[in-house]
């Protein structure tokens, strides 16, 4: 079975899909399931080949041959797509079922089937026109899907926001798109890096890419809409629309050719991104937007991953530049299972409880030891924790960078901060996931709605189960992935084709196997110990109060309080309190609140600026005759004089 | 001989990150103060022959930077009866990072400088530039009159660095001229500071600013 | 055969001697203060005590609870086992084991707090709050420390990297570590071990609540993160590596023996910092790894 055959065979199971998912959604998840598993087939067999798929049809589709093309870099990130996509799936069936959401669901299912299609169409596509295509359908789907819940006012600021910036960046990319067309004197797209000429596009295709890929200070709509998504959307959204973004940016910093500047450029935008996105996540609240908060680092640590390759690739193919590279890569894979697993784990606490906010919630292990045991392990690897797949992708960057600074070369200078800056951010992000894995699960319940909730059904806990799996199996045995991966680089840099696995990476993945063993063997030998010797349940000790409330264990935002205060001047929180007067205080409350600081601080203002200015400028419109004709003779009289001095009209 | 000089320029280095990072009075006294007697010590090293006026205008130095004027700023201080700087304009941690900061960019700035080749290898400059910039964090980033003087300083003995590099070309009556009006400064500050004090009941230069009519 | 015999060897050394350092920072407290103190051996008779004990649990922890501790300490001794010991080198050292070795200890801080997070305790939340706070600005210097050592001698294998040089450098980069071994293992002047008091613990208040087997492996691991953080200092000051292998076992315990009694006088002599001073004092320790890195760069450039 070629690839071409697979999928053109998943193509049409969607198609299916779209047009069945309205009546059934049991069929639906049939056929999306097929489609997605046959396009993993096809995505695995051009990774782990050698030969690249290619197809040109013989009728033109908007003006242009349709032309797709499937190799290495493209099926690194279908393949993450259909494992996404199908899970999605399978827990939207559940999470977003028929008998829960009557009107949205049918929809629901449609737009997703459209999302999956058409971001596999942006992946395939080889072709700037339809690249240009494929690109809008699939922001226009999310945004469909993102505001599947549309009664609610947050879901549509949150849809509208992300359309908005969304088409900022598509703005970029259509300029780009164009003038790569007009200097090469075709659409179509491919290797073209003896062209040195089309260098400076590469900084159009960074900011429109940027934007998708929620890149600081780019990432102003990724919060709300990431939050206020259903949650098997902000899955999908957070797993794999955003690393189309990134997608984007690998393919053309590796088709075209790219100046100087560029790998430093990007080197610092992942640093900082990384760093202040997840500062960012610590201060939040709301779980899931401190999981989309974590997406802007992550999306930051591959960008360090690219900058660096970037760098080794214009420094004579360093071999750092490979590792680099490898992380990056890899990290798009192992942020996608992760996150999906954070976020479904996420979707399965608001469907049993109703809310988000984490001091709502409290001591949801006893009721869902399932979904707490998962999120603990997503948790776990998205602290790049050994021995989970988190810390394979860092582990190869940091591998990277150190020997980038060890080589002493013009980018040590660079590798130095940004190392410090990886490390500071791991461990705010360490910080981060104990107070939402923490708080969220552990202790007592705080309120009613914690105390009632429920384990989520299968569908939502086998896909979960199946993200989890994928996190412990490649950080297990990480050698198993790496052909895929090189096979990737090597058709981002051909120099770098058939690279061996750094020499560490098998002894690493005995040494996690061999932790995993002692870890759970330790656990459960103290575990066993401890019931031989006798226990007991009381009371948590809390200095003698007789009444303990559950209000009263440390809340999420005191947890983060320490760290989060010493980035005050980032944060910029905003604190409103009453407080509580005389002998017998009424109510006293104290909210605090952490704006997204780009956007309302820096671009809300400018706009502010700008409207002022505009409507300032409107009322030259009031629609007077007589002052219109004043105009134009002003006009006219002005082009008169600048004639007169000689300017040329 | 280079050895020694930048082993002694890197303890006034340290001693300035000392000084911005110490909310205590008495350490930015002494700090200020042992990075006076080091740098005193510097026209020793640098000069080939050793006559009487180098002698005696090191050992002049170091007496009056490092016992003259820190007395004079302590019997300021108790009579003021402060030992604590508590509200910075610029908090303690920002002020050390700025200072690292600012003393990593000196190192880079100097190499970028055209400096006689006996003086590329040493820190003379960096230390220089670091020392002044201490002075000036401390200057602008404190609230209490003594931490200002003892910024002013620092910031002089940064000067004093700059001017080590042209030590065969100044007489060192110059460099006793400085000396003497620094002692005699910090004897007229030391009385300005008793009578802000007596005047405010306090010592936080922020009241100053009540005489602007 | 040989690999795992060897292992097993260096298990039971470290395992065996973690409990020791604890003892001698309480004897040299006690001879600060004029006192006998307790016997160096206490911590041992501590842990047998506790081991065989019966727990009690809150009824609102989780199984985690217990198995937190357990991974915790498989993690430490995981991130000793990596530490070369002088010429004898390390058993399974690779290209970034280095890496490894700092995120196990990471492992370990978070199945801490998530213990301490279990019971609903709002002392626990408290210190675990600040210790997860406290451990981005330590490992800050952490990796500056590491990078410092990788950049001067261009490896990033734990084995070729505990090879340092002198100088200036040396001594930064001993300060720096040092600090960082009184911030990681909660000594004075972050925290004191001794106090009653929980709203100024950070270590103590995490592990209020454990008894039983479970507090035997929490404070045998923290002994064990005592001795892991000593002979990383020893070894990236001293050049064990070079020496011969009776030379290096007198150095290396020489090195520890150095420290521990330097931590106890430092806890015997000063006072526990006040909390919004602590990054002040993590800040210095960050920017004394710093320059002590740029040092390294510079001794290499030139």
């Amino acid at each position: 079975m070629t690839p071409g055959v697979l999928l053109l065979f998943a193509a049409s199971a969607l198609v299916a899909g779209i047009v069945a998912g309205p009546w059934s959604s049991r069929t639906w998840l049939g056929l999306t399931l097929m489609a997605t598993t046959t396009a993993l087939a096809a995505a695995l067999a051009v990774l782990l080949g050698s030969a690249d798929w290619n197809w040109s049809s013989t009728f033109p589709v908007g003006g242009e041959v349709l032309h797709f093309r499937l190799d290495g870099v493209s099926a690194l990130f279908l393949v993450l797509l259909s494992v996404v996509g199908g899970a999605g799936a399978a827990y939207a069936h559940e999470y977003w079922s028929d008998a829960e959401y009557p009107n949205s669901a049918l929809r629901g299912r449609a737009w997703w089937g459209g999302l999956v299609l058409s971001m596999a169409f942006v992946l395939l596509a080889s072709n700037g026109l339809h690249f240009l295509i494929g690109w809008e359908l699939f922001t226009v789907c999310a945004f469909f899907l993102i505001t599947l819940d549309r009664q609610n006012r947050e879901v549509r600021r949150a849809g509208w926001l992300y359309l908005a910036a969304s088409h900022a960046g598509t703005v970029c990319l259509f300029a780009f798109f164009c003038t790569l067309a007009a200097r090469t004197g075709s659409w179509e797209l491919g290797p073209m890096r003896e062209q040195s000429g089309l260098a400076p596009l590469f900084w159009l295709a960074l900011a429109g890419f940027s934007v998708k890929a929620g890149v600081f200070p780019l990432h102003i709509w990724l919060p709300s809409a990431h939050a206020n998504a259903p949650s098997h959307v902000s899955a999908i959204l957070s797993g794999v629309a955003i690393k189309l973004g990134i997608y984007g940016l690998v393919r053309f910093s590796g088709w075209l050719p790219v100046p100087p500047a560029a790998g430093w450029v990007v080197l610092g935008l992942g640093a900082v991104s990384a760093l202040f996105g997840i500062v960012f996540a610590l201060a939040q609240n709301d779980l899931k937007r401190l999981l989309a908060y974590c997406s802007v680092e992550n999306v930051g640590i591959i960008l360090i991953g690219l900058g660096g390759a970037l760098l080794g690739a214009a420094q004579g193919d360093a071999r750092w530049g490979q590792l680099a590279l490898a992380g990056a890569l890899w990290h798009v894979w192992n942020h996608g299972a992760f996150k999906s697993l954070l976020f479904f784990g996420a979707g399965s606490v608001l469907h049993a409880t109703g809310t988000r906010e984490m001091s709502r919630l409290g001591g949801l292990w006893r009721t869902m030891p399932w979904t707490a045991g998962l999120f603990a392990i997503g948790a776990m690897a998205v602290a790049s924790l050994p021995p989970l797949n988190g810390f394979i992708s860092e582990w190869l960057v940091y591998l990277g960078l150190f020997e980038a600074a060890a080589s002493r070369g013009a980018t040590a200078w660079a590798a130095l901060p940004v190392t410090i800056m990886l490390a500071m951010a791991g461990a705010v992000a360490l910080a981060t996931f104990t107070k939402a894995a923490t708080v969220v699960f552990l202790g007592a319940p705080r309120t009613q709605a914690a105390e009632t909730a429920h384990e989520c059904g299968p569908f939502m806990r086998g896909t979960m189960l199946l993200m989890a799996a994928i996190c412990c199996g490649v950080g297990l045995a990480p050698l198993l992935f790496w052909p895929a991966i090189s096979r990737a680089m090597g058709d981002w840099h051909p120099a770098w084709a058939n690279a061996a696995p750094p020499a560490a990476l098998p002894v690493l993945g005995s040494v996690h196997l061999a932790l995993a063993i002692l870890m759970l063997a330790a656990g459960a030998w103290l575990w066993r110990k401890v019931h031989a010797n006798g226990l007991r349940r009381r009371l948590t000790w809390d200095c003698g109060y007789a009444a303990p409330a559950a209000r009263m264990q440390y809340s999420g935002g005191s947890f983060a309080g320490i760290a989060a205060g010493w980035f005050f001047w980032l944060l910029q929180p905003e604190r409103t309190s009453r407080r509580p007067r005389g002998a017998m205080p009424g109510h006293a409350s104290r909210i605090e609140r952490i704006p997204e600081t780009v956007l309302e601080r820096v671009i809300v203002p400018v706009s502010n600026v700008v409207m002022r200015g505009s409507t300032a400028v409107r009322r030259l419109q009031h629609g007077r005759l007589q002052a219109y004709i004043l105009y134009l003779v002003v006009g006219l009289i002005a082009l008169g004089i600048f004639v007169l001095i000689g300017g040329s009209p | 001989m280079n050895e020694t000089m930048n082993l002694l320029i890197g303890l006034a280095m340290g001693l300035n990150l000392l000084a911005l990072g110490s909310n205590r009075l008495p350490t930015v006294i002494r700090a200020m103060a042992v990075q006076g007697m080091a740098l005193g010590l510097m026209p020793l090293l640098i000069e080939g022959q050793l006559n009487w006026r180098v002698i005696l205008v090191a050992v002049a130095t170091v007496v009056g930077k490092g016992i003259v004027i820190p007395t004079l700023l302590r019997r300021a201080m108790r009579a003021a009866n402060i030992d604590r700087e508590m509200e910075p304009f610029i908090g303690f941690v920002p002020s050390l990072l700025l200072g690292a900061g600012g003393t990593i960019a000196a190192v880079g700035l100097a190499r970028l400088l055209p400096l006689l080749p006996e003086h590329a290898g040493s820190l003379l400059v960096p230390g220089a530039l670091a020392s002044v910039l201490t002075g000036f964090v401390l200057l602008i980033g404190r609230a209490k009159a003594i931490s200002q003087v003892c910024g002013y300083l620092i910031l002089e003995n940064g000067i004093y660095l700059f001017g080590l590099l042209l030590i065969h070309s100044t007489p060192l009556l110059v460099e006793a001229g400085i000396l003497l009006d620094l002692t005699v400064g910090v004897f007229v500050i030391g009385i300005i500071v008793d009578r802000i004090q007596r005047a405010f009941d306090s010592l936080d230069t922020r009241k100053l600013t009540v005489l602007r009519e | 055969m040989m690999a795992m015999l060897e292992m097993l060897l260096r298990l039971a050394l470290w395992v065996l001697l973690a409990p020791l350092l604890p003892g001698i920072i309480n004897r040299v407290k006690a001879w600060v203060a004029g006192r006998r103190g307790p016997p160096v051996l206490q911590l041992y008779y501590d842990l047998a005590r506790l081991w065989q004990r019966g727990v009690v649990l809150s009824t609102l922890a989780s199984p985690g609870f217990v198995v937190g501790p357990a991974v915790a300490w498989v993690a430490v001794l995981g991130a000793a086992l990596l530490l070369p010991l002088g010429p004898a080198g390390s058993v399974f050292g690779f290209p970034g084991d280095v890496l490894l070795m700092i995120y196990l200890l990471a492992l370990a801080r978070f199945c801490t707090a998530w213990a301490a997070m279990e019971t609903g305790s709002a002392f626990e939340g408290m210190g675990a709050a600040r210790e997860v706070s406290y451990a981005v600005l330590t490992e800050a210097a952490i990796v500056a420390a590491v990078l410092s050592l990788s950049v001067q001698t261009g490896s990033v294998t734990l084995v070729t990297m505990l090879a340092p040089g002198t100088g200036a450098g040396a001594v930064l980069l001993a300060a720096g570590l040092f600090v960082v071994l009184l911030a990681e293992n909660c000594r004075v002047p972050f925290d004191d071990p001794n106090t009653h008091l929980e709203l100024t613990m950070i270590h103590e208040a995490m592990i209020l609540d454990h008894s039983g087997p479970p507090l035997a492996v929490i404070l045998h691991g923290a002994a064990l993160k005592l001795l892991f953080f000593a002979v990383l200092l020893t070894e990236a000051v001293l050049p064990v590596g070079r020496l011969t292998s009776a030379a290096a076992a007198a150095v290396l315990v020489g090195g520890v023996l150095v420290v521990t009694v330097g931590v106890g006088l430092v806890e015997s002599l000063l006072a526990r910092l006040a909390f919004r001073r602590v990054p002040l004092l993590l800040t210095t320790a960050f920017l004394l790894c710093l320059f002590a890195l740029l040092m390294a760069w510079k001794g290499g450039a030139a």
